[in-house]
């Protein structure tokens, strides 16, 4: 396993136009540890966490990847190069909603394309790797379908594959059991803990309460584009002291008894 | 009293005419696909200027009746010096006017791709280049399929309006054959069958291609 990444979010801004998305966002994410963003829809928890890796661009404030600036030369100067921003990425692993792999390709072939295009390697060697690392999360029996042959469960361990096996020094993941039958939650959960356990940096927006409390080491609540609070998950979760985060979780126990 | 033997003498003839509605609509859309692809560019653009380029380009081209256009192009070419045969200018007219249906066929599949297809070319670290070359464009192509037959479809039945100019292809032959025989009927018909005949084909080539394709 790689060295795990650190990030450090200071007075982190964000506009869509006139919108106010992320108010003066202050994080500290410790190298090793799995983050979970929680919070009501819309409170800003997918932008906060698309501006660690700059898919989002933040408009003021400071994204520090093992303290470098992502995105700006400077604090509020230029854009970054290209080059070094593709770098920076490069070891950034991210897993989305929808999974986003790309349907023209086998699974196999999801997971050789950033390791030929980006990391130059050769196809044989791409596609051994990703064997191996499709393998790791239990496909190593369907490397030849295609995503629409997969299940939502087995596309999203495909997604998984695809970033880890760029050896990520970290992981981005938004809401990645959301789209799934709740039976194949699981699955996706259990590939998400043996990457927690091998000390891998973890950002998780989720509405995975059980993960949250269990898996993450601290969690942090926003609402309304504010961070009402971060704490680790037994006080954050069990006894909040804002009202805010106190209304949240009733709503979620609510909704979630049967 | 329909003469079934003036309908099929009318085969040969119109056959040997067909060779020209391929050459003038495969031409066309070969071309068409060309220029077309460049439109595209320039409309995803984000330059204003080049933007506004393909619009007007797009816009005229699919606004005036291409029987116009090909008056027009037949007529301008002698007045600004150019001294080619008609099947020229027919080819360029049909090229041109189909770029403009490509270039909007290219553009709604590449736009009507997922954001986040890109996104995870992005993340991963991908240049723009490649993300273009490896996941947009294939996906596009792919979707674009069964809208660029239905293109050359119509090119080929719009091919019938090259006649005009004097080009020789099915409906100029089966006109002259109408009145070497005084069959219009039986001519007529037979330029109908043809034309059913090829685009059936085309229809065909079309479900085949979309079929393997698919994935
Ligand atoms: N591209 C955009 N343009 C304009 N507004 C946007 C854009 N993306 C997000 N927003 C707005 O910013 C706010 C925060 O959005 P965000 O997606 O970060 O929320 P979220 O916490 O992830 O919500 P959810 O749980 O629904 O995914 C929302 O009010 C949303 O409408
Ligand atoms: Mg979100």
């Amino acid at each position: 396993m790689v060295e795990a990444s650190s990030v450090e979010i200071r007075k982190v801004n964000k506009y869509y136009g006139q919108f106010h998305a992320l108010k003066d966002i202050d994080l500290t994410i410790p190298p090793g540890k799995v983050t979970c963003l929680i919070g009501p829809s819309g409170s800003g928890k997918s932008s906060l966490l698309r501006c660690i890796n700059f898919l989002e661009e933040y408009d003021s404030g400071e994204v520090l990847i093992d303290g470098q600036l992502i995105g700006y030369e400077t604090p509020g100067g230029r854009r970054m190069a290209p080059r070094r921003l593709r770098q920076m990425r490069s070891t950034i692993g991210m897993v989305f909603q929808q999974f986003n792999l790309w349907p023209h390709m086998t699974a196999q072939e999801n997971v050789a394309e950033g390791l030929i295009r980006v990391r130059g390697m050769r196809k044989p060697q791409a596609m051994e790797r990703a064997a191996e690392a499709l393998t790791r999360v239990g496909l190593a029996d369907r490397m030849g379908n295609h995503p629409s042959r997969l299940s939502g469960g087995q596309q999203q361990r495909v997604a998984i594959a695809r970033a880890v096996a760029m050896d990520p020094r970290l992981m981005l993941f938004d809401e990645p059991t959301s789209a799934l039958d709740p039976e194949l939650v699981g699955e996706v959960l259990n590939v998400m803990k043996a990457l927690a356990a091998g000390g891998m940096t973890m950002v998780v927006v989720t509405h995975e309460m059980g993960f949250a409390a269990h898996v993450a080491d601290q969690v942090a609540f926003l609402e309304a584009g504010e961070l009402v609070g971060v704490d680790v998950p037994s006080r954050i979760l069990r006894e909040p002291e804002d009202p805010r985060i106190q209304s949240f979780l009733r709503t979620y126990r609510e909704r979630n008894v049967i | 009293m329909f003469s079934l033997s003036s309908f099929l003498d009318a085969f040969w003839p119109l056959t040997m005419a067909a060779r020209y509605t391929l050459l003038v609509s495969g031409l066309g859309i070969a071309l068409g696909l060309v220029i077309g692809a460049f439109v595209c560019v320039l409309a995803l653009s984000k330059s204003r200027v080049w933007r506004t380029v393909a619009a007007v380009w797009v816009s005229y081209l699919r606004g005036v009746p291409m029987l116009v256009q090909l008056l027009v192009v037949f007529f301008l070419l002698p007045v600004i010096g150019i001294d080619v045969p008609a099947i020229v200018g027919a080819v360029v007219t049909t090229a041109i006017v189909a770029s403009a249906y490509i270039s909007e066929i290219w553009r709604g599949a590449i736009m009507a791709l997922p954001k986040g297809q890109t996104e995870a070319a992005i993340a991963i670290g991908m240049r723009p280049r490649d993300s273009w070359t490896r996941i947009i464009l294939p996906q596009a192509v792919a979707l674009s399929i069964p809208q660029l037959i239905n293109e050359l479809i119509l090119l080929v039945k719009a091919s019938s309006l090259v006649s005009v100019v004097g080009v020789m292809e099915i409906t100029r032959a089966s006109q002259a054959q109408a009145g070497v025989t005084f069959r219009p009927l039986e001519a007529y018909l037979a330029a109908a069958c043809l034309y059913l005949a090829i685009n059936l084909c085309l229809a065909a080539l079309g479900r085949w291609l979309e079929h393997r394709m698919a994935v």
